[in-house]
């Protein structure tokens, strides 16, 4: 049993790692056709990618500015509703969150339709200013769970300590709440941050062809065929993806994050 | 903001409840404007849309009218002439979210239990690998398996070099599998097929399963499977009658949300399936964005999606709070 465990994790792993172990090798193709194994290998689709095609520079710079900028929007709007309905549980912070989590939970080719018709009758669509809201939106559910889970994990004795000693709750809430959930806020924003980087449908809708980040670019570029320069998002994406959530697992419990038992180690 | 900062000038110290209670006040009202704007105002447009009437060659305008629903479920021609094709997309949409999630559930089980079982340093670094694997865009993924499924690289290729297509040949296999469609007359062929669909789709929420189910998994108490197994249980009874009980709830609840994550989803189906195989999902996209611009009716169509995934959800999370109160 613990043998066939071990082989059936592994054969797993394998299983996961496949397709995108073909896509990432695709990238050292020389020709302009996708090949694995692959032919005449090269690294010059790194610097096509990253430097010298435009449609490529483009598409990754629209790409990080929506990232970052839905990322730290999402925070901004997700942290008073965590806050809320930690500190005072109120039906109508429990109701905000729940209306936080909505887009996050349907369909997303409904929210992307649906904040399709929104920017359009209020003049944002196609501008990438709305799809960094739209973003926002859509992954505010994440940051929402992080930073509610941060703030759980604060011991209400200290904050009953502060108030003994004369902190407002302004204070307390500087001294006492904050740096304790610096760590969960953090990771709120790197999830939100990576699954920007890699959504497609809502942006799809809200981009309105009007400019392309990466992800719509390589769908555009399915039709016509794939170039190995594709395969460099690919590994850009996934580089970036593992060290944001390396950086998650070593400066934060990823386990309990994920929602793992406490008591056992 | 500004009001909050006046108060607090004039405000002497006994009263800051008061002004904390202005701040929450300016707080709630700014995010529930938000919540309201960004989070209902859409789907209230999807719905509202949903009632309005194509206009040829010109868009649509408002109208209240059920003809996108009555064309979604029995034809437009209705009562004349009777058409079950939209329906039939819904159909599919259904057929291919069941399959894969359950399948995704089914084999993320033992998985995500032997997990749970590793050391807290292992289990962080199988979860780095699970997570970065779980944000993969869907573009990538349907990118790698086109690849591997594709007929002149990838698998069928690795299937004729290493003898395996004239193995199955022989023994006769073959026949089966050009009868289902996976193969053509000199080699296999994964796509497009429901095969390659259905393996794409549940590979998409693989990651996700795990995810979903690990919180569940990792508080499995083992000192009851081990008191079982110590009454002399063999290990499939405890599986049995000990483990999948405790975790038949989140189990269900897990299948359902994967469930409804696969009901829109639009890349797999548009890359592998068969044109007489395409969901809703990809209706709407090409009513909305694509070539037919009906956006009524892909909205209609989205809502009928968006109803079939509340109603899943709504039992979803049934089961969850029902695991949660045991």
């Amino acid at each position: 049993m613990r043998i066939g465990g071990h082989i059936f994790m592994a054969l797993s792993a394998l299983v996961l790692a496949m397709p995108i172990v073909v896509v990432c090798a695709a990238a050292l193709n020389g020709g302009r056709s996708m090949f694995f194994p692959p032919r005449d290998p090269t690294l010059a689709r790194f610097g096509e990618f990253f430097v010298s095609e435009p449609v490529w520079t483009n598409a990754l710079s629209n790409s990080i500015i929506v990232a970052f900028g839905a990322a730290t929007l999402a925070i901004l709007i997700a942290w008073p509703v965590a806050y809320l309905l930690w500190s005072t549980g109120s039906k109508l912070s429990k109701a905000l969150a729940g209306l936080g989590s909505l887009p996050f939970a349907v369909p997303p080719i409904v929210i992307g339709v649906g904040l399709g018709f929104f920017w359009s009758f209020t003049g944002g669509l196609g501008h990438i200013w709305s799809g960094v809201i739209s973003h926002a939106i859509l992954l505010m559910a994440l940051p929402l769970v992080t930073i509610s889970i941060g703030l759980q994990s604060i011991d209400r004795a200290h904050l009953d300590a502060a108030a003994t000693m004369g902190a407002t709750e302004r204070i307390a809430f500087r001294t006492v709440v904050l740096p304790q959930t610096v760590p969960y806020t953090i990771s709120g924003f790197f999830f939100v941050l990576v699954l920007s980087f890699n959504e497609f449908i809502v942006i799809f809708f809200v981009s309105a062809s009007a400019y392309s980040t990466v992800t719509l670019q390589i769908f555009n570029s399915l039709r016509n065929g794939y170039t190995p320069t594709m395969a460099v998002a690919a590994i850009t994406f996934l580089t970036v993806s593992i060290l944001v959530f390396s950086a998650v697992a070593r400066w934060g419990d990823l386990p309990r994050l994920m929602g793992a038992d406490q008591s056992k180690k | 903001m500004t009001i909050a900062d006046d108060i607090d000038v004039t405000a002497v110290a006994p009263k800051t409840p008061v002004r904390g209670m202005t701040l929450k006040g300016v707080l709630y009202g700014t995010l529930s404007t938000l919540m309201v704007v960004f989070c209902i105002v859409p789907f209230l447009l999807v719905i509202v849309i949903s009632f309005g009437r194509k206009v040829d060659g010109a868009g649509w305008v408002w109208a209240f009218t059920f003809d996108n629903y009555q064309r979604f479920f029995v034809g437009i021609l209705w009562p004349d002439e009777v058409t079950f094709l939209y329906l039939q997309q819904l159909g599919y949409s259904f057929y291919f979210a069941i399959i894969a999630s359950v399948l995704a559930v089914l084999t993320a089980l033992p998985f995500t239990l032997l997990l749970t079982r590793l050391k807290r340093s292992k289990q962080a670094i199988w979860l780095v690998f699970i997570l970065a694997s779980l944000s993969m865009s869907e573009v990538f993924i349907v990118m790698g398996w086109d690849i591997l499924l594709s007929n002149n690289s990838g698998l069928p290729k690795l299937f004729q070099v290493s003898g395996l297509t004239q193995w199955l040949k022989d023994v006769g296999w073959f026949q089966t599998l050009r009868d289902i469609g996976l193969a053509n007359p000199r080699n296999v062929k994964f796509k497009p097929s429901e095969f390659a669909t259905i393996l794409t789709m549940s590979y998409l929420v693989w990651p996700y399963a795990v995810i979903l189910l690990y919180p569940a998994l990792s508080r499995l108490d083992p000192s009851l499977s081990e008191a079982a197994r110590t009454m002399g249980a063999s290990r499939w009874t405890v599986t049995r009658t000990v483990t999948l009980p405790s975790i038949r709830l989140p189990l269900m609840g897990t299948t359902l949300l994967l469930f409804v994550f696969l009901l829109g989803s639009y890349v797999s189906v548009s890359v592998f399936a068969t044109p007489d195989k395409q969901t809703t999902a990809v209706a709407i996209y090409s009513n909305i964005r694509g070539s037919n611009l009906d956006a009524p009716f892909g909205s209609a169509q989205a809502v009928i999606l968006l109803i079939s995934a509340s109603i899943c959800l709504y039992f979803g999370h049934l089961l969850n709070s029902k695991a949660e109160a045991r």
